[in-house]
């Protein structure tokens, strides 16, 4: 573990890697404040950027936007009782009753310092796990990975917001988009429809682009309002939110826990996370806290948990490539596009890359902690911003990002499509984060699988002759099992409204 | 103040019309486009971009850019102005191979080298703790006594090491299934895992696994090669002619521009290629990763690259008769 950061420290500890964290942060911060925007949406447009560093500050820079940007949500949510990012939606619960006792300046000083604390608390476990779970996981082989795949998506799929069935039909379309492209196995093409720019299928960056950000942005012309501008209280620096944080260590710790492992679970994410620990917090709390009045509580739990979940997110990452939600599968494509596998192997031939990460990860939180309480006054000049000056901002930089990646005018166009296609299912209440899942994990599944089958002497039973992998199928077939109960219990109840209507 | 102005404007408007004729190439960063995906090899060519990127004062990334056996990448760089601002990492398979087999519609003459990089030869490895073959015969042997039986990868399905270890299979009347991944980096944890029986390593990942892995043959008719990994045997030692010799079956690299680069942009960047894979530094850091810098100068390209695709043709037979044979089971 030690020996990790021991290599990973002469890579990071330069100027370049140093300020790109710190910068990151800030950019993080900023975005995640501007409602609809969020990390992932962060990550994406710097990606372009990222790609022309070296690794580490690259990767810095990426996960302080992931980690700031997961922190930022929560400023928009207590002001304007908005989140600025699904991941802060239970922070209102509390943030916003605060806010309107004139306690506002406290609220955003305790989001910010659990998120930071939490994130550090996140980051621990990340650093003593994820060497354990790359061990282990080179015991995995072909038959293993294919299971993995199977429970990242179907978990993906019913633990994202909105219908289970919705959920297992994006993952489907995610994968049906991951056909597209060469076979490895036969160097055939797949649905390139004899255009050499599909000939590795459409590049994730411009779907994520498209999906997210171009959505969002059609969301938001869609609701008017260009030139509104927020009445914002006045905000000063003030560090007087540490003192009340040490009357929530218990509750800090926990929530940064459950966060961690919440994140930990492919797809389970920090929006769920923030949720569960928030309920956790308001069960376990004294009867005069008043969750839901403006419980201080209330708004530790929540920070403290969807940031201690980025850090649960990057274990299975980058201990077995498997992303842990949407803004982890675009850091894991950064990663691929600076050269390095994320899995076992990165721990085994690039120790020093992900020792480097994991000093970024840490030192971001550390950031996060001085300059979100430093910037508070500047957030709520950023919430006045109209969105006339916003989305034309969005736009801009969502168009040069896309095309500076290839250099690719065809990029723009898949951009562009899926951003119709993204505002469509949205519309449509269709979950967007499990076809980027599906789209990683879908040649993780197919090959695996066919990898297998050629490996096998034995059919199918390869599968379930390796104790890993027939343990992993076991989960597999619990959670079909709990989304056809949930499709089935949804149905009934809808058949049961409409009998009593 | 007028006249101060009118001065000021025709300065203006010389340094706008001089200015594309002063600026020096290069203006700004220089990509590569690399046709695998990212591993020991891409680390290779990271050596010659990052010694030639300071020689010219820019960054040069190397693009990892995979699909359709390197064709995507040579794609994704014709599509590129020809700037001398995108550059080919001209592997054998997209320059020579893709083309043979009606994948692509290039030629080798279709672009202007700049320098060869590096040659590395393959080989066939098993895990280091193996006791059912002592050498590449046995191997063989059992491979060609009960078809089918041993799993092998020589990491993408129809790339030149698979083509080597196919002509070597074919010759020997050996048949082994085969278990493609997306680079042969990937497969060794497999073969450690005990999945796969043997697989077709390069120095490189060679390198990096040699506590785990014993190499039982160099598919190569060059005594260098044998120093690569280790002073293993040549195939020839165990009586094998694969009928493939020098280059062929070796993997390779030239690092190429558009056909329609100006000369002056070309002149630039050979000179600071040249420099470099003639630098001992660079030529140590490549050697010591297990890439033999091969040190053909661009008007060697002709004699270079020409005759390696006659003796490709045998390599492509024999992933045909692999097929049929594997069909067959």
């Amino acid at each position: 573990m030690f020996d990790l950061l021991t290599l990973g420290a002469p890579l990071f500890f330069t100027w370049q890697a140093v300020l790109l964290t710190a910068a990151g942060i800030v950019a993080g911060l900023f975005i995640g404040v501007l409602p609809g925007l969020g990390p992932l949406m962060g990550i994406v447009l710097m990606l372009p950027v990222a790609f022309h560093l070296p690794p580490i500050p690259a990767m810095g820079m990426l996960i302080a936007i992931y980690v700031g940007g997961s922190a930022g949500g929560s400023i928009s949510a207590i002001l304007l009782r908005i989140p600025g990012t699904p991941l802060a939606a239970a922070t209102l619960f509390d943030g916003y009753p605060m806010a309107q006792k004139g306690r506002a300046q406290d609220a955003i000083g305790l989001s910010i310092t659990s998120s930071a604390i939490g994130g550090l608390i996140g980051g621990l476990v990340l650093l003593f796990c994820s060497p354990l779970l790359a061990a282990f996981a080179l015991r995995f082989g072909p038959p293993e990975y294919a299971a993995m795949a199977l429970l990242g998506l179907l978990t993906i799929a019913v633990v994202s917001e909105g219908s289970t069935l919705k959920g297992l039909i994006a993952g489907g379309f995610g994968l049906a988009l991951a056909t597209m492209g060469t076979d490895e196995f036969t160097n055939a093409y797949r649905f390139t429809f004899g255009n050499f720019n599909l000939t590795s299928g459409p590049h994730i960056v411009p779907v994520v682009v498209g999906l997210f950000a171009l959505s969002e942005v059609f969301f938001q012309i869609e609701s008017g309002n260009f030139l509104a501008s927020p009445n914002i209280q006045k905000l000063r620096v003030s560090f007087r939110a540490l003192r009340l944080l040490a009357a929530h260590k218990v509750n800090l710790v926990r929530s940064a826990l459950i966060g961690t492992l919440m994140g930990a679970i492919p797809g389970a994410g920090g929006d769920v996370s923030a949720f569960i620990s928030y309920a956790v917090a308001r069960r376990m709390a004294r009867p005069g806290e008043r969750y839901g009045e403006g419980a201080e509580g209330g708004v530790v739990a929540t920070e403290a948990a969807n940031n201690g979940c980025c850090g649960g997110a990057l274990i299975p990452s980058l201990s077995l490539g498997i992303p842990g939600d949407a803004s982890t599968a675009v850091l894991l494509a950064a990663l691929f596009l600076l050269g390095f596998f994320p899995g076992p192997e990165l721990f085994r031939y690039n120790a020093d890359i992900a020792g480097g990460i994991f000093i970024a990860y840490l030192m971001g939180n550390i950031v996060l902690l001085v300059m979100g309480i430093v910037l508070v006054p500047f957030f709520g000049a950023v919430l006045k911003v109209p969105k006339a000056w916003l989305l034309p901002a969005v736009l801009l930089l969502s168009t040069m990002g896309t095309y500076a990646l290839q250099n690719s005018v065809f990029d723009l166009w898949v951009m562009l499509v899926f951003g119709a296609i993204g505002y469509l299912l949205r519309r449509a209440s269709y979950p967007l984060a499990p076809i980027i899942i599906g789209m990683i994990l879908g040649p993780v599944l197919e090959n695996n699988f066919r990898r297998s089958m050629l490996i096998s002497r034995d059919g199918l039973n390869i599968f379930i002759e390796r104790p890993i992998s027939a343990t992993i199928l076991g989960l597999v077939a619990i959670m079909l099992v709990y989304a056809v109960f949930t499709i089935l219990r949804g149905h009934l109840r809808h058949a049961s409204v409409v009998n009593s209507e | 103040m007028k006249m101060l102005n009118k001065v000021a404007a025709a300065a203006f408007g010389l340094a706008m019309l001089g200015g594309p004729a002063i600026a020096e190439f290069p203006e700004r960063n220089i990509q590569i486009m690399y046709p695998w995906a990212p591993g020991a090899t891409m680390a290779a060519s990271q050596v010659i971009a990052d010694a030639m990127g300071q020689k010219l004062g820019v960054n040069i990334s190397v693009v990892s850019t995979p699909g359709a056996g390197g064709v995507k990448a040579f794609e994704t760089a014709l599509a590129a102005p020809a700037d001398g601002y995108t550059l080919f990492d001209g592997y054998v398979a997209p320059l020579v191979l893709q083309p043979m087999q009606g994948n692509a519609d290039w030629s080798y003459t279709d672009f202007t080298p700049l320098w060869s990089a590096t040659s590395n030869a393959f080989a066939i490895a098993v895990r280091a703790d193996e006791d059912r073959f002592a050498d590449v015969t046995a191997l063989l042997d059992h491979a060609a006594a009960n078809p089918g039986d041993l799993r092998y990868s020589p990491g993408s399905a129809g790339a030149l090491p698979h083509m080597v270890a196919a002509k070597v299979m074919q010759t020997t009347g050996a048949v082994a299934q085969l278990v493609p991944y997306p680079e042969i980096d990937n497969a060794v944890r497999d073969l450690r895992g005990g999945i796969l029986d043997f697989i077709v390593i390069n120095p490189g990942v060679y390198n990096i696994n040699k506590d785990d892995v014993k190499i039982l043959s160099v598919l190569s008719t060059l005594d260098r090669s044998s120093e690569t990994y280790g002073g293993a045997p040549l195939i020839g030692a165990a009586g094998i002619d694969m009928g493939m010799s020098n280059l062929s079956p070796m993997g390779w690299d030239w690092w190429l521009v558009h056909k329609e680069t100006p000369a002056d942009v070309v002149a630039t960047l050979q000179a600071a290629m040249g420099e470099v894979v003639n630098d001992p530094t660079v030529q140590k850091k490549l050697l010591d990763m297990g890439y033999v810098p091969t040190l053909f100068s661009p008007d060697q390209y002709q004699e270079i690259v020409g005759p390696v695709a006659k003796e490709l043709q045998g390599g492509i037979d024999a992933i045909s008769w692999e097929k049929e044979k594997l069909d067959a089971l």
